[in-house]
């Protein structure tokens, strides 16, 4: 099965470069909704990386909540606001320094992650796999108080955007 | 009723057309779409669409003398018409030249109506599409001429009408001419001796020309 | 003959075995299946163009095609022709890459589900053990490829019949997903082949479409099916006397052909599924598993075809008032029944869940009664 194995690590390279290719992409393309494609492309790459991680539902559940929902919701956003995506209007704005701090936090954390992580992962470590059922125990079980937290999050924003399209009617 | 049971109705009603279009013959609901180039509907007597000349007996005994009435009443002026001379130069009672111009005749029948020698009449034949937009759209004399029994055969009616009159038309004028001879030895109508046609062609005897 | 196709299959890898090391004969078998799935799916694609006329034409008394060959059995070969033939025009300020890409984009996820259709017994080509949710997800990646087409042909009907596009299939999205959590629930599994393997049973008719929940969840799910394929009566996104052709409008020749492969091939896998979560897959009585499926799948897209020669188009906020005030709270009673399904015995379960969905029906029906304006007299008019 050499060849086999061959072809998965040419199918998990392939989905890392789109991705990496794909968010370059996002923050390079002048035009906003090329751009968005190009998240749309970005997620999709995530969601082969996870196929590829054995973690299937977490792939399903990412093409149909960021590709499906999130990422047409955007795009969505973009063509109602057809100006923004003009070549004349500025791409950049003053918050780059802010952004950059969080950039930096943020690899600062990944960077711990991976120092701690004791390389090379041996098979027998990463041998559980996370299928379905249990996840929804999880989800249902220790984790159910995070869970409530985020639908009641999810339920004020549902409820802010009504007050905001009932505010524009009068 | 409950929601949704408009929606239910409808949906019987086509799907009683579907079953109804298998099973049903025309006249109760089925299909009555007629194949058109493998079957066809039975011509109607009345229908007119593109005129044509008619002759008596031979195509060289046509009935059109060529007074250009139908091609002054013509709407669109799609008729063209050039009359025949003899070799002395003498006119002839015949048309050389009789062109109608298939894209631009609006099948209205005035020709018809107003040719006072029963000469034009209107067709049934309906396909004229060509594939060739320079020579088959210009009907000239020879593909307009058609035989009165071809006449007989599509418009049985008008027809029979038409030559019950011209033969009355042509007793009268005999009998006129043999009460003409009776009465004193003159010499007989001055149209006849330029008249190359046989005796049946001319039916009244007036000069249109001369309109 | 139930395992036609399987032995076929088998008898294609043997002969291939001989010749071939043991890693290749894994990847002959994934070929032999792609390539009977991208040959199915066109070929279907075809053949559904030609039923629809047909069955169409006879519901309005008329023949449909029937010039090329047999009974125009070689229509969609002339039609195929004809579409490769076409000059392929791109609007001068469209986007030349995105007008490109949409087409293809919108085909493959449309060729893409058919990998986890379970067809007969031990026929599906990937059996995923998410396939369900596999189906959803890459069936609602559409939205992003009719997206690309309405933005990147630059024209206002392009446009337009995009915006109403994506919000339609948003909103038929949720219902969709929520009418398919009982049968989840019956059967504890996500993959396709599971769920057919519950319906076993009763002679092969213990499908789920028999219960109470599953009959309601059945009607939802195809609805929500028909109006994400975009097909009539939910097809405001192509409605021709509004917007032209909607999203395809700046497309001719072979790209407006994948289009409508789009649409035929996701009429398709919408019946499939539709028939393989709720009328029991491929189980049946006496007839191969593959026939069953078929015969489930064509009545389907028979129904189709039929509300496509009868109904009118919505209007948009009718549609959007059918998902999200009718159909939706319907799902999560529906998913409240049957949670309890499994608590109680047999009479009381059943005229339980049975009334709660008669009366939860008629309490939507009530609160959605269109407002009809009372008519006004006037007294003094003249």
């Amino acid at each position: 099965m050499p060849m086999l194995d061959l072809l998965v690590k040419f199918g998990i390279y392939a989905a890392m470069i789109i991705s990496i290719v794909a968010a370059i992409g996002v923050v390079t393309l002048r035009s906003l909704f090329h751009a968005a494609l190009a998240l749309a492309a970005v997620l999709v790459g995530i969601a082969g990386i996870f196929i590829a991680l054995r973690a299937e539902f977490l792939a399903m559940v990412q093409i149909l909540v960021y590709v499906g929902a999130v990422m047409t919701l955007v795009i969505f956003a973009v063509m109602l606001t057809e100006r923004l995506g003009d070549k004349t209007v500025q791409q950049n704005n003053q918050q780059s320094w802010l952004a950059l701090i969080g950039i930096v936090a943020f690899v600062s954390i990944l960077a711990r992650v991976i120092m701690q992580a004791p390389w090379p992962i041996q098979p027998q470590n990463a041998n559980f796999l996370v299928d379905t059922a249990m996840l929804g125990k999880v989800l249902l079980g220790p984790f159910v108080f995070p869970f409530e937290v985020i639908s009641v999050v999810l339920i004020a924003a549902l409820i802010g955007a009504i007050v905001v399209a009932k505010g524009d009617r009068k | 009723m409950f929601f949704g049971s408009g929606v239910l109705r409808g949906l019987m009603v086509t799907f009683k057309n579907f079953i109804a279009s298998y099973f049903r013959p025309a006249n109760q609901g089925g299909l009555f779409t007629v194949e058109y180039p493998e079957k066809r509907l039975p011509e109607k007597e009345n229908f007119r669409n593109f005129p044509f000349l008619v002759y008596d007996g031979t195509p060289e005994n046509l009935r059109c003398v060529a007074c250009d009435i139908c091609a002054k009443e013509c709407p669109p002026k799609c008729i063209y018409i050039v009359r025949e001379f003899d070799k002395e130069g003498r006119p002839l009672k015949r048309p050389a030249t009789f062109d109608i111009d298939l894209t631009v005749c609006m099948n209205c029948g005035i020709c018809e109506e107003a040719c006072p020698f029963d000469a034009i009449y209107m067709d049934h034949e309906f396909e004229v599409a060509n594939a060739n937009r320079q020579e088959k759209l210009l009907y000239h004399r020879d593909d307009l001429l058609k035989s009165n029994e071809y006449f007989h055969k599509i418009r049985p009616t008008d027809a029979e009408a038409i030559d019950q009159r011209r033969r009355e038309a042509e007793e009268k004028k005999k009998a006129a001419a043999q009460a003409a001879a009776s009465k004193a030895a003159k010499p007989p109508e001055p149209p006849k001796p330029g008249n190359a046609t046989p005796p049946p062609s001319p039916p009244k005897p007036d000069q249109p020309e001369q309109k | 003959m139930d395992a036609l196709f399987v032995n076929l299959k088998q008898s294609m890898l043997n002969l291939a075995g001989v010749f071939l090391p043991e890693w290749m004969t894994l990847i002959t078998s994934m070929a032999i299946s792609m390539g009977a799935i991208a040959v199915l799916g066109p070929v279907i694609m075809m053949y559904l163009t030609l039923l629809e006329r047909k069955v169409v034409g006879r519901m309005q008394n008329r023949i449909g095609p029937n010039r090329v060959g047999k009974f125009g059995l070689l229509q969609p070969l002339a039609d195929g022709v004809k579409m490769l033939t076409k000059e392929d025009i791109i609007p001068r300020n469209a986007d030349p890459v995105t007008h490109l890409l949409a087409p293809i984009l919108i085909v493959a996820p449309a060729l893409l589900v058919f990998a986890v259709i379970p067809f007969g017994r031990n026929m599906t080509a990937v059996d995923l053990n998410v396939g369900l949710l596999y189906f959803i997800a890459v069936s609602s990646t559409t939205t992003i490829a009719i997206f690309m087409a309405s933005w990147g042909s630059r024209n206002k009907f392009s446009l337009l019949g995009g915006m109403r596009s994506v919000a339609q299939m948003v909103s038929y999205e949720i219902p969709m997903v929520l009418s398919v959590v009982p049968v989840i629930l019956a059967a504890q599994s996500l993959s396709t082949n599971t769920i057919v393997e519950a319906q076993s049973g009763w002679m092969g008719f213990n499908w789920f479409v028999f219960r109470p929940w599953g009959f309601v969840a059945f009607v939802i799910f195809f609805l929500c099916g028909v109006a994400e394929c975009n097909r009539s009566p939910f097809d405001l996104p192509e409605a021709e006397s509004e917007i032209v052709a909607g999203f395809h409008t700046e497309y001719s020749g072979m790209k407006f052909a994948l289009f409508y492969m789009a649409e035929f091939m996701n009429a398709f896998t919408i019946s499939a599924m539709t028939v393989t979560l709720f009328l029991g897959g491929w189980q049946g009585p006496i007839l191969p598993s593959w026939l069953w499926f078929t015969l489930k799948t064509f009545c389907l897209i028979f129904i189709m075809v039929w509300f496509r020669g009868t109904l009118p188009r919505l209007r948009v906020d009718q549609l959007m008032g059918l998902a999200w005030k009718f159909l939706l709270p319907l799902t999560f009673i529906n998913i409240f029944v049957a949670g309890s399904w499994y608590f109680a015995s047999l009479p009381v379960r059943i005229t339980s869940s049975i009334l709660i969905l008669g009366v939860s029906f008629w309490i939507f029906t009530q609160l959605n009664k269109p407002y009809v304006r009372e008519k006004r007299f006037y007294d003094l008019a003249d």
